[in-house]
């Protein structure tokens, strides 16, 4: 039965041209990066592979933002907007409607990806990376997504709140992001170093250094960091159910 | 003759109010139950505990005989048109019920979607967008969601509301049809005429708890107005 909740959601995104909007946004954030790199004076003196570990920093960081303002409206709507009594007075089970929600938002992901793609092949051209760089992007984008997907749905059951979900999930992916860019210089204390190995935005862009810039492009050189950005997925999986269960108790609808 | 719904000590609270208190009711296979109570009394808050909305504090409420209200079997068998209207705004009438005539498993959701839109006299409107829709063209596309699954039990809540008297007219006359055909209804609604018109019996609560149930005339004996209509009725029932 999800499969009528994620064609509704991706319909709903294209009727009410909120996904055109974040499409434009994206392509206009590649377009001027890629720019930037290909004509400025001191970022064309980058070497190729430390200027396709940033635009891949830049493709993931763009689509967790989108992704986080996306997803955090998702499910809180149906409860803003009321249509959630209506939806669960019907056999509708709550896997089935977060399961149709979540893969419409990993769309939202996927398309952003694929508009990325080109972008990828123009700054990556000439090296042999572009199939390690496509493939890579791809797989730790999608664990990273999906699990701030996972944590974001969590708070919406929590909440049912469209504005405090977006506040609460911008301060965490903000205190996610913002070590991780400054990663190698806070490895140099144990505390701050222990945070980056716990930190899942950190691993990602760890490992994508390990594979574009050191080129070890095999999983097993990865494995240390994607094992930690699994457990941030399983983490927020786990968080997920514990709020959908919560949600069930107090019933669809909290208030009279 | 079989019990289409019952509840049994059903109490919700919100906080330390008891927004249905110890509430415990009958409606048996076929009847028009009109289900009355001033605002804040707790018949949307029963209607929802009946629906599996939400979820009773103590007691417990059945349909059809023996199945649990947030039971998908349950689900299947119930209509319900809410207090919320809860529309989506982008699609367009078909759309909508379409959306829901899937949600249900219906057979042959086109088919249904369109009768349904007959029924209560959108046909003309069918590719209209929802959100372009006035109030009582609102209220129709509710009740048309709520009888996409051929119910056998119809839970309404305030249906009439914002419709013109016409409009008011065809949906009596609808909901007389579906009482005929076998549909159990259970009716909410401020309208003390209308329910009176289409009731054959007549629950009242107050504060959550239920003070009175019965016939016109059992209520009418019960309160000593033998002469006197449902408002009479009500007013001295809920002391207001």
């Amino acid at each position: 039965m999800f499969k009528y909740i994620l064609v509704t959601e991706l319909q709903a995104s294209l009727y009410t041209w909120k996904s055109t909007v974040w499409f434009l946004i994206t392509s206009a954030i590649f377009s001027f990066t890629s720019y930037l790199f290909l004509t400025d004076k001191e970022l064309s003196l980058l070497d190729q592979t430390e200027m396709l570990w940033l635009i891949s920093k830049i493709i993931i960081g763009t689509a967790l933002l989108i992704i986080t303002v996306d997803a955090s409206n998702t499910i809180n709507a149906e409860f803003e907007k009321e249509t959630a009594e209506s939806l669960f007075l019907t056999p509708l089970t709550t896997k089935d409607f977060v399961l149709g929600k979540l893969l419409a938002s990993l769309a939202l992901w996927i398309a952003i990806y694929l508009i990325s793609i080109p972008y990828i092949i123009v700054v990556s051209a000439g090296s042999h990376l572009t199939f390690a760089f496509v493939i890579y992007v791809l797989m730790l984008g999608t664990m990273i997504i999906l699990g701030f997907q996972m944590m974001i749905f969590g708070i919406s059951f929590l909440f049912r709140s469209s504005k405090n979900t977006l506040t609460t999930s911008l301060i965490i992916l903000l205190a996610l992001v913002i070590p991780a860019t400054f990663s190698s210089t806070l490895k140099n204390n144990s505390l701050s170093h222990f945070l980056s190995v716990i930190n899942p935005v950190d691993n990602v862009f760890s490992s994508l250094d390990n594979v574009l810039v050191d080129y070890k492009i095999a999983i097993s050189s990865n494995l240390l960091y994607i094992i930690p950005v699994l457990i941030f997925c399983l983490a927020a999986f786990t968080f997920m159910l514990y709020s959908i269960k919560l949600f069930k108790r107090s019933g669809i609808v909290n208030k009279d | 003759m079989k019990t289409a719904v019952k509840t049994e000590n059903l109490t919700k609270l919100y906080g330390k109010t008891k927004a249905v208190d110890c509430l415990s009711l009958e409606v048996k296979n076929g009847e028009f139950f009109g289900f009355l109570g001033p605002n804040g009394a707790g018949k949307t808050t029963t209607i929802r505990l009946l629906t599996g909305i939400i979820r009773p504090d103590k007691g417990k409420a059945m349909i059809n005989e023996n199945l649990p209200t947030n039971s998908i079997e349950a689900k299947l068998i119930a209509g319900v048109m809410p207090e919320s209207q809860g529309l989506y705004e982008w699609m367009t009438a078909i759309e909508y019920l379409l959306f829901f005539a899937h949600l249900y498993g219906v057979h042959d959701p086109i088919k249904a979607a369109v009768e349904k839109l007959a029924i209560v006299g959108l046909s003309n409107e069918k590719n209209k967008r929802i959100g372009a829709f006035s109030r009582g063209m609102r209220q129709r596309i509710s009740l048309a969601r709520a009888l996409i699954n051929e119910p056998k039990i119809l839970f309404l809540d305030e249906p009439t509301l914002g419709l013109d008297p016409k409009g008011q007219e065809d949906i009596q006359n609808l909901l007389k049809t579906l009482n005929t055909e076998g549909v159990t209804i259970f009716y909410s609604s401020h309208l003390l005429n209308e329910v009176a018109q289409l009731c054959s019996r007549i629950a009242v609560i107050h504060h959550g708890k239920l003070i009175a149930q019965g016939t016109i005339t059992q209520l009418q004996e019960q309160t000593g107005l033998t002469n006197d209509s449902l408002k009479d009725i009500f007013l001295k029932l809920t002391g207001e």
